[in-house]
């Protein structure tokens, strides 16, 4: 192998590992027995191994809670994310009606919209819904800010299929839905699962509207819940807090360590076809 | 008709969760409405006149443009430069890819976590390394003085967001045809030639798309600014977003913060026109 | 009786006509080719016969029934598609079970089905793959087949064999030619290539603008072109077209363009004095002997004849066929002829009337064109 090879590769190893430096960093410290963690100077990789904050964090916080309520929220909105945006999509791509350039405009509108701004109002109407401080309420917000995307994603994979394919079933006597059911659906099923990863993690990962429409423990997801929890003005315990980022980017490495492919697809589907 | 009734949920919510809101939004700038108990007063454009008028604003403007072009600009550099190397057939490709897209689809709650712990003036790993470098003598703050805080925010952010642009601009260079360049070579074109005049053209509808996006996005950033600092010191890395947070549920004012919502958005519907306006007409 | 029935049918894009006033009536049984340029509107009328667009207005029949509201799965008819079409995620037996399946055929039916068309079709032994496995011509009739299995009563082709290799499509134009003589069923065909139209067709529909120009059997469409649109469309290498103008004097009538003076015959009623258009196929030019001074331009042989490029005057060039013995060399000087009793005139324009009666069978000339007998129409 050349030097010039062998130097570029290295080149290009250092700055990935350090961009994933804090990762690591984060693993680390997790590990780190309480004692170790704090001392000076700091130690590269931990001098004994511990799994005592995992325990703490399992046993001893409503972590679990927190970590089960962010798994149904986030599931419910990637599933009534997804149904919306697959039927609408199909709408936008193959149907022809008045408005649909306006309503694909106003996808791209949205995207203007500061969560700031929509917070207020509609922390205001769900209060009248009832529904503050409940999941459901996280569920129906969360769906405002991941549909657009959703629909965006889901419309550039539609327009990938050849419509072809659909006249022929049209031909074959297969109704609008039927040539949809059998002929479109599986062929989107690369873009569909690309679409609901990237709501998956969308909702996962909100904190905003958590923060906002949220205050009881009893609903409260992940995000805030972790922030809550481990930081008060007088002690943060870091400990427990890198072993909480670690199980909350759990689900991400498995979804990661799977299904890798489909990820990058959904952005290269989203830009500019070459 | 069928593709009406297809895309009738979509609209649905859009119109319950985006245009009421939208148009609450305005609505309610028109008042003053204390936050807790949610009563108003009329008080018209009230509202407009004293926050364009007081410091806060212009300051919190300016401190947003600041940090937005700061983060987009090491965002689009690093994130071309980083597609670029992963182009490449290096060792462990997919592995690589994987570890660089890590920082994106992390919470931004774990991120300001680990870098509130890495920015630690105690026991942070950062400082400890830098000093050992050589680099400084004593451990710097990196998020309670300025102008460290703003330059650790924008340091934060490019490291969040700059996978975004790696992938799609990989996504493109994927797609690039291998003739162009070897028709390049042919015509005696070096490798910086060939980045200028090949990959950079090709590139450039993908990074007007992406700049646009990201611009927009990084505007509107709240969790990472607000998490990492707050603000902070007093009101230093306060951004336009984070303004709108403070007046409505710390000041209680949600009328004023209403209208500072509208402004911001009116900002970005203002850059987002110019900005299509202007690309296409260099496009063409 | 009539299978098919397009009267008066228009279709219209927002401002765009993409097909006027057509009327056209198919035979029971009929080969029917739609031929003309890209955006003459043949896709067009076969998608609005598919039932995958729907008239501006008009009226389309199929059988007995206006079919204008019926969708295309009620409209008994099959289509292969240029792009062929195949579902992806479907093995092939699959993919031609399909359409019977949505018309629930009960399962041991519909396996005896698919096995006999593939049987025909020699597709048996791919039955379980996926089309991306298989070759182009292999698509191709797996297409075929599921458009067969059904036996509806009007089959629809989009251009099927544009994408297939030269050799390969040669094979299959035969192999299409001989499935319509053994099923006797309707066949409406897209394509722009004149050759595929002119060998398979009994009767070709020429369109250009979104106009029906000419609908006759091959032979007329040779040898009596409507109009000029179509004289220059059909034929390989194309008519010789030349603009010039129409005289009337002492009761004949005489064509002239800068280098050709030739008599104009057998014009009929309607045709008067001024600017006019001559057509004369290759085969009507004579080289080696005639009363025109010509320069060779180029010879491409072919093997069976020479295709020769000739300069007559100064601006006018010629096509012309010879025997294959007859070399002649760029930049030679000879002497060409026009047969007259080979030239069509035309009105002025691009799509300008035949203005001569038909011609006869026979010509005077020295080529080797035998008298052939007209298509019997049906």
């Amino acid at each position: 192998m050349k030097i010039r090879t062998i130097a570029f590769n290295i080149f290009a190893w250092s700055i990935v590992l350090m961009v994933a430096f804090p990762l690591f960093w984060m693993l680390v410290t997790s590990v780190k027995p309480q004692s170790e963690l704090f001392s000076r100077p700091p130690t590269m990789l931990p001098e004994s191994w511990t799994l005592e904050h995992y325990a703490r964090l399992l046993f001893e916080t409503k972590f679990l809670s927190y970590f089960w309520n962010s798994v149904i929220l986030s599931t419910a909105t990637t599933v009534v994310v997804v149904t919306i945006a697959t039927l609408g999509a199909y709408s936008l791509v193959r149907f022809r009606y008045r408005g649909r350039e306006t309503l694909a405009f106003l996808v791209l509108f949205t995207y203007l919209l500061p969560s700031v701004v929509l917070i207020l109002p509609l922390y205001l109407m769900l209060v009248q819904l009832g529904l503050s401080n409940t999941i459901t309420s996280l569920v129906i917000a969360y769906t405002t800010f991941a549909l657009p995307y959703a629909l965006w994603l889901l419309r550039s994979f539609m327009a990938g299929i050849p419509e072809d394919l659909e006249s022929a079933a049209l031909v074959d006597g297969a109704s609008r839905m039927g040539a949809f059911r059998d002929i479109i659906l599986p062929q989107l099923l690369p873009g569909i699962i690309s679409t609901a990863l990237f709501t998956f993690i969308l909702s996962w990962n909100e904190y905003l509207y958590a923060l906002v429409l949220v205050n009881s423990d009893d609903a409260r997801p992940l995000t805030t819940g972790v922030m809550n929890m481990l930081i008060s003005s007088f002690n943060i315990e870091w400990s427990l807090l890198m072993a909480a980022s670690v199980m909350m980017s759990v689900p991400l490495i498995i979804v990661f360590a799977f299904l890798q492919s489909y990820l990058t697809r959904g952005f290269g589907a989203g830009g500019v076809k070459g | 008709m069928l593709g009406l009734m297809l895309i009738a949920p979509s609209v649905l919510v859009f119109c319950a969760v985006i245009v009421y809101p939208l148009i609450s939004a305005i609505y309610l700038s028109l008042f003053q409405i204390y936050t807790p108990t949610l009563e108003g007063t009329w008080v018209g454009l009230d509202n407009y006149a004293e926050l364009l008028a007081t410091g806060k604003f212009w300051g919190a403007l300016q401190t947003n443009l600041i940090w937005t072009v700061g983060t987009l600009t090491l965002q689009i550099i690093f994130g071309v430069g980083m597609a670029l190397v992963l182009h490449q057939n290096i060792w462990f490709r997919s592995l690589a890819r994987s570890l660089i897209l890590f920082p994106y689809f992390i919470s931004t709650v774990v991120a300001v976590l680990v870098w509130k712990w890495l920015f630690n003036d105690l026991y942070g790993i950062l400082n400890h390394l830098m000093m050992t470098a050589g680099l400084i003598d004593f451990p710097i703050d990196y998020l309670g003085t300025m102008p460290n805080a703003l330059v650790s925010v924008i340091l934060v952010g490019a490291w969040k967001y700059f996978p975004f642009v790696v992938i799609a601009v990989l996504a493109r260079l994927q797609s690039i045809p291998d003739q162009l360049y070897e028709a390049a070579r042919i015509d005696g074109a070096g490798p910086i030639a060939r980045f200028f005049d090949i990959t950079l053209p090709q590139l450039r509808e993908v990074l007007v798309v992406i700049v646009m996006l990201r611009a927009i996005w990084d505007f509107k950033e709240f969790d990472l600014i607000f998490l990492l600092t707050g603000g902070g010191p007093v009101t230093a890395t306060q951004t336009l977003p984070l303004l709108v947070y403070k007046e409505a549920f710390a000041l209680n004012q949600m009328g004023m913060a209403s209208a500072y919502a509208v402004i911001m958005m009116l900002l970005m519907l203002a850059f987002m026109i110019l900005y299509i306006r202007r690309t296409k007409s260099e496009g063409s | 009786m009539a299978d098919v029935i397009f009267s008066d049918v228009q279709k219209r894009f927002g401002g765009f006509t993409a097909v006027q006033d057509l009327n056209l009536s198919i035979q029971q049984g009929e080969f029917v080719s739609l031929l003309g340029p890209s955006g003459c509107g043949k896709t067009t009328t076969l998608r609005m016969l598919a039932g995958l667009e729907f008239p501006t207005s008009g009226e389309i029949w199929i059988g007995d029934r206006v079919v204008n509201d019926l969708p295309p799965g009620q409209r008994d008819i099959a289509m292969v598609f240029q792009s062929y079409a195949l579902y992806p995620h479907m093995s092939v037996g699959q993919n031609i079970a399909y359409p019977l399946k949505k018309r629930r055929v009960p399962k041991a039916a519909r396996l005896e089905m698919v096995a006999k068309t593939a049987e025909m079709l020699q597709l048996t032994p791919l039955l379980h793959r996926k089309p991306k496995e298989l070759s182009g011509g292999q698509q191709q009739r797996v297409a075929l087949g599921r458009a067969l299995v059904r036996d509806p009563k009007v089959f629809l082709l989009d251009e099927p064999l544009s994408n297939l290799d030269a050799k390969l499509r040669g094979n299959m134009r035969a192999e299409l030619v001989e499935l319509h003589q053994r099923l006797g069923r309707t066949m409406v065909y897209v394509t722009h290539d004149q050759l595929e139209a002119m060998t398979m067709s009994d009767r070709i529909a020429v369109m250009e603008g979104g106009k029906l120009q000419q609908f006759a059997p091959p032979q007329d469409v040779y040898r009596e072109p409507a109009n000029r649109f179509v004289a220059g469309f059909i034929g390989t290498p194309g008519m010789n077209l030349i603009d010039g103008a129409l005289s009337h004097a002492a009761g004949r009538w005489m064509f002239d363009a800068p280098g050709i003076s030739i008599e104009a015959r057998n014009l009929d009623a309607a045709a008067k004095p001024g600017p006019a258009a001559m057509g004369v196929r290759p085969e009507g030019l004579t080289i080696g002997t005639g009363t025109l001074a010509g320069v060779i331009q180029s010879v491409e042989q072919t093997g069976h004849e020479n295709i020769v490029v000739v300069r007559l005057g100064d601006d006018l060039r010629m096509t012309g066929r010879t025997a294959p013995h007859q070399l002649w060399r760029p930049g030679e000087t000879v002497q060409c002829g026009i047969d007259a009793g080979m030239a069509h005139f035309f009105a002025q324009g691009p799509n300008g009337k035949r203005l001569n009666r038909p011609l006869s069978s026979g010509s005077s000339t020295l080529q080797e064109s035998k008298p052939t007998p007209k298509e019997a129409t049906s």
